[in-house]
């Protein structure tokens, strides 16, 4: 069966498509080439004028694992406030901050979203987390294991274990857990906390294991090379939200030589110590670096004025944080001496000082950042903001006098310290489609998402060209799924389950013998019910496996 | 000058969410709009018409007549105005209400005044559980306002009440005042068993001994408190049907508790016999 996309303006950065009217043929799910004159094409969509780009991505979200189902279980006045009926085709939820997981499915795809990565996913929680993205439709899925705060990993690091075994331990947590890739929160940092330690920079020691976090990101960055995992090392790092977290960005940068790392919501590690209230803006540093530097990946957090929830791993800096909870209720907790996880409910508020610098150097880090291939589009939802604002994020992006009549409304005193009024940069729907599209997938590995060129996967998002971009993004006029129409003006017409992105590592199986004895010893379950199957994720077609391959 | 009146032609099979049935949202609103307002009735939607016969004219007050216990969420979130219920009434009554006044001339169900900050809440008949209490994952119940219970009340009165005055004219159940952070509640008549039941700070004034007070409550002897003479005298200067607590206190005998919690609660218990 063919489907003829006609004369819509293309958007494919990753054949250097900028804008040019072409016809896209789709096939059995896939795109091809324009097929012989003769062959007979089954539907045809007259897209004359309209935008046509690669289905969106978004490369940190949190929308599965514990974490999430503590702030949904947390925040009854967030689902009660944001309720969904059921419809002929979906099914009813709740929540604006952390919607249920049907809600966000639908939610993503009314947006023109097709994939969605969970940054942080416990191995210990993996069969949770995987459980939860199962139940959400109409994207394909993927998770990121969370290592570098456990006390296997921890143990192995102080008894300066080879970094083979190292190596190892990783490429088995990747296949145990059904993982995307590795991300590394605060290392060291989540257990430092356990031990009574309130903060851990860089080149500071763990009491309890004597590594400093330095070895760590050394160590997994080394690990996530030696396995070719695609996605360079996720790194969450030191300090978040301190102000004169700068400096340990920069180090951080600094420490790793060269090696690629991606560096996730580094708009809370920005923060410099000057001005009456020593907190600044360290925004054009870190751009600098990250200019310089290309090895170095980013992705944002942005933060938007409203209420939300912060749910990360990084337990040391949210029980910091936990003095701001609005409303007043945290969490706390370990989690089988793996990591940990603090839900803290905030509201950013424009007229707050901080607040409002906090959403002005997310900004001025997306446009002094000068290569929209290495920078993605997130507010790390739920924690900056929920992902339904990322229509309005564009906006501010693309549209100067917008952004800079919001810069009016906040805070006057950090309107004037930062910098935004004088930056001049528009992002172009080529730099959009670059950033949310091509550049999530190419940094994934995903070599068949993220573009429109011959062999990719048909996910598609078509809009309408208007000048209120929040408008645009919000409500595309189609979105294909694997080359099925699911979203017809903003609404879906049809549900679709997604697959799962997994990887396949090549790993030495010999690492089982050490984890068997440790798991015998110390943990609440056994090493073969802790690794997942594949089957697990398919469930009786439900679910879809996709094995990317490893570089 | 009419009020608003809204008569329910039959009692509802299902539940009936009137929500939108508050002098805020009516404002303005030309009688025939009003009729074509939107109910959630069970799983549907249905036109205010559909089941109540409406007449009147709009003067910041609304009547319900023949109400029945399907009637859930009256003037929930209510900011001004005064809504008159003549019969009974479904539960979470007052629900988030800031301003404004409801009386019920019937009984009530449970969840009354759930998250109020103010106004006023009158029923005439009894009441069903958790009074002025906050939903399961609410840090807080009631927030301020007062409800006036002339008959009796369930259990979990006032459960998690921040601020604010519960009255309870009748029998009031088991774990009245439970986990309390603040306000005062008072029952002049029974409670049941454990009243105060973690408890953080707050008052509970009863009238009489219960029968079980948890081990946590420790007696601080009778005293003869100087608060309660103020409360009183306040209380009875706000509406005439107060007027008999100027005949009661400032004898009481003091629990302070729940220890188990910060011990900064008290009960206090107006007639006791104990030395």
């Amino acid at each position: 069966m063919y489907i003829k996309l006609s004369n819509g303006k293309v958007y494919d950065p990753v054949h250097g498509i900028n804008g040019e009217q072409r016809d896209i043929y789709i096939r059995d799910g896939q795109i091809t080439r324009k097929p012989s004159s003769n062959t007979k094409i089954d539907k045809v969509y007259d897209l004359n004028g309209k935008i046509i780009m690669a289905g969106a991505i978004d490369i940190h979200t949190h929308i599965g694992g514990g974490k999430v189902n503590i702030a949904r279980m947390m925040l009854p006045e967030d689902h009660q406030a944001d309720l969904v009926s059921r419809t002929e085709l979906t099914r009813s939820g709740c929540g604006n901050a952390a919607p249920s997981t049907l809600t966000t499915g639908y939610r993503y795809a009314e947006m023109g979203y097709t994939a969605c990565f969970e940054p942080a996913m416990l191995p210990s929680n993996a069969r949770q987390s995987h459980m939860e993205m199962a139940d959400t439709p109409m994207v394909d899925k993927g998770a990121y294991a969370m290592l570098g705060s456990d006390d296997f990993f921890l143990r192995m690091l102080s008894s300066k274990k080879d970094q083979a075994a190292i190596s190892d331990y990783v490429g088995w947590t990747i296949n145990a857990s059904k993982a995307m890739g590795i991300k590394v929160v605060n290392p060291g940092g989540i257990s430092a906390f356990k031990f009574n330690q309130r903060q851990l920079d860089l080149d500071e020691q763990n009491s309890h294991y004597g590594v400093s976090p330095r070895e760590i990101l050394l160590s997994l960055i080394r690990a996530v090379t030696e396995l070719g995992i695609p996605h360079p090392l996720h790194v969450h790092g030191c300090n978040l939200g301190v102000p004169g977290n700068v400096e340990t960005t920069l180090d951080t940068i600094k420490a790793v030589e060269g090696m690629r790392m991606h560096m996730t919501h580094v708009q809370f590690h920005s923060y410099g110590t000057e001005g009456d209230k020593k907190f600044s803006s360290g925004a054009a540093e870190i751009a600098e670096a990250i200019n310089k530097n290309p090895n170095v990946s980013v992705d944002v957090g942005q933060i938007l004025f409203n209420q939300t929830v912060t749910a990360s791993g990084d337990s040391l800096h949210q029980y910091a944080g936990h003095w701001h909870a609005h409303p007043k209720k945290w969490v706390i907790m370990d989690i089988e001496c793996d990591a940990g996880c603090g839900v803290v409910p905030f509201k950013y508020r424009d007229k707050n000082f901080v607040n409002a610098l906090q959403w002005a150097i997310g900004l001025e880090l997306f446009l002094l950042v000068e290569d929209p291939w290495r920078i993605f589009l997130t507010t790390d939802h739920p924690n900056g903001a929920p992902f339904t604002s990322y229509p309005h994020l564009i906006r501010l992006l693309m549209d100067k006098s917008f952004r800079n009549d919001m810069l009016s409304t906040i805070n006057k005193e950090a309107a004037k310290t930062s910098t935004l009024g004088s930056i001049d940069r528009e992002y172009s729907l080529y730099e959009i489609a670059i950033m949310t599209r091509a550049a999530p997938a190419r940094s994934l590995g995903l070599k068949s998402r993220g573009h429109l060129g011959s062999g990719a996967i048909a996910d598609i998002t078509v809009y309408t060209e208007q000048k209120n971009k929040e408008k645009m993004f919000s409500t595309p006029d189609y979105v294909f799924k694997d080359g099925e129409l699911i979203v017809k003006n903003g609404k879906i017409v049809k549900v679709v389950n997604g697959g799962t992105h997994i990887l396949k590592p090549e790993f030495d199986k010999g690492i089982e013998k050490s984890l068997k004895r440790y798991f015998d010893d110390f943990q609440t379950v056994s090493l073969g019910n802790y690794k997942m199957h594949d089957d697990e994720i398919i469930e009786d077609g439900r679910g879809k496996v996709i094995v990317q391959p490893c570089m | 000058m009419s009020t608003l009146v809204f008569s329910l032609k039959s009692k509802p099979t299902f539940t009936l969410d009137m929500s939108s049935i508050t002098p805020s949202v009516l404002e303005g609103l030309t009688l025939a709009k009003i009729k074509k307002l939107k109910l959630v009735y069970g799983k549907e939607t249905v036109t205010v018409d559909s089941l109540f016969n409406v007449k009147g004219k709009y003067n910041d007050s609304i009547v319900i007549e023949n109400s029945c216990n399907k009637l859930i969420c009256v003037g929930k979130g209510l900011s001004k105005g005064t809504i008159t219920v003549n019969g009974d009434v479904g539960d979470l009554l007052g629900q988030s209400m800031t301003k404004g006044s409801i009386q019920v001339n019937g009984n009530a169900g449970s969840w009354i005044g759930n998250k109020m900050s103010g106004g006023r809440i009158d029923i005439l008949g009894n009441a069903g559980d958790f009074i002025g209490a906050g939903l399961p994952g609410d840090a807080f119940g009631m927030n301020k306002g007062l409800i006036n219970i002339h008959g009796n009340a369930g259990d979990r009165v006032g459960d998690r009440m921040r601020r604010g005055i519960i009255i309870i004219s009748g029998s009031a159940g088991d774990f009245c005042g439970s986990r309390m952070h603040a306000g005062t509640i008072i029952a002049r008549s029974k409670v049941g068993k454990y009243p105060g039941s973690g408890m953080r700070r707050g008052t509970i004034i009863l009238d009489r001994k219960p029968a079980h007070i948890a081990a946590t409550f420790k007696s601080c002897g009778i005293l003869k408190m100087q608060f309660l003479r103020l409360f009183f005298t306040q209380l009875a200067a706000m509406d005439k049907e107060f007027e008999t607590f100027n005949k009661l206190g400032p004898t009481a005998h003091r629990y302070s508790g729940d220890l188990a919690r910060n011990g900064k609660g008290e009960l206090l218990i107006l007639k006791s016999k104990t030395k």
